[in-house]
């Protein structure tokens, strides 16, 4: 019987094959595409702002969650450091962005409440730094 | 740690891509152990051992900092 630990590591070991790559991309662009788009159009329904987040978000995930072309232990090291990185610089970037917000938003400019803070701005940070510093580390390898 | 590999693999005659075929990685990674960038694991080393038809010690050495 598989004790908790085995299951863990089974589960970190999870990975999509790499055509995903290619289509989580393709997902990401024609979702920010679209978001770009909506911008330009006035009564932009808030339904459709939350799917689109919520689809870029899985986008972001299947690109972090794809097998690279060759994926040996060096890649496999190479993508944990990424994914430490980014869950770091992603708790600063929670912990710094709200009172950057205040200072900006009460001192610099006037007093607004429209000082949102979202899930979806720390996650979809989190996901593209990881994918930043995975192809950086790649690059330099 | 430092390691002699490249020299292991001139003696065999083998080239970055030839190696990594044989131990299933790819060239970047042997590049980067040739190039003490990258230290590999024990299943990579005994790999290698196998390729080169050498014990790990042979080509592997601790430097002064492990």
């Amino acid at each position: 019987m598989d004790c908790e630990r085995t299951k863990i590591e089974k589960w970190s070991e999870f990975q999509l094959p790499n055509v995903w790559k290619l289509r989580g991309t393709i997902i990401c662009l024609l979702i920010f595409g679209i978001m770009i788009a909506l911008k330009f159009i006035d009564n932009e329904p808030l339904w459709l702002k939350d799917v689109l987040r919520k689809g870029l978000l899985v986008g972001l995930l299947i690109v972090t969650l794809s097998k690279e072309k060759i994926e040996d232990e060096m890649v496999t090291t190479l993508r944990f450091k990424a994914y430490t990185l980014a869950f770091i610089m992603a708790v600063m970037y929670s912990l710094i962005q709200p009172v950057a917000d205040y200072i900006v938003n009460n001192f610099i400019y006037e007093a607004s409440k429209h000082n949102d803070f979202s899930y979806f701005q720390v996650l979809s940070f989190m996901l593209i730094i990881q994918i930043m510093f995975f192809e950086i580390l790649k690059r330099n390898r | 740690m430092e390691n002699t590999i490249k020299v292991e693999r001139a003696i065999l005659d083998l080239t970055q891509d030839d190696l990594a075929k044989k131990i299933g990685v790819s060239r970047q990674t042997i590049n980067s152990i040739e190039a003490n960038r990258y230290v590999p694991s024990t299943v990579l080393a005994l790999k290698l051992s196998e390729v080169f038809g050498k014990p790990v010690n042979d080509f592997f050495k601790l430097s002064k900092d492990d």
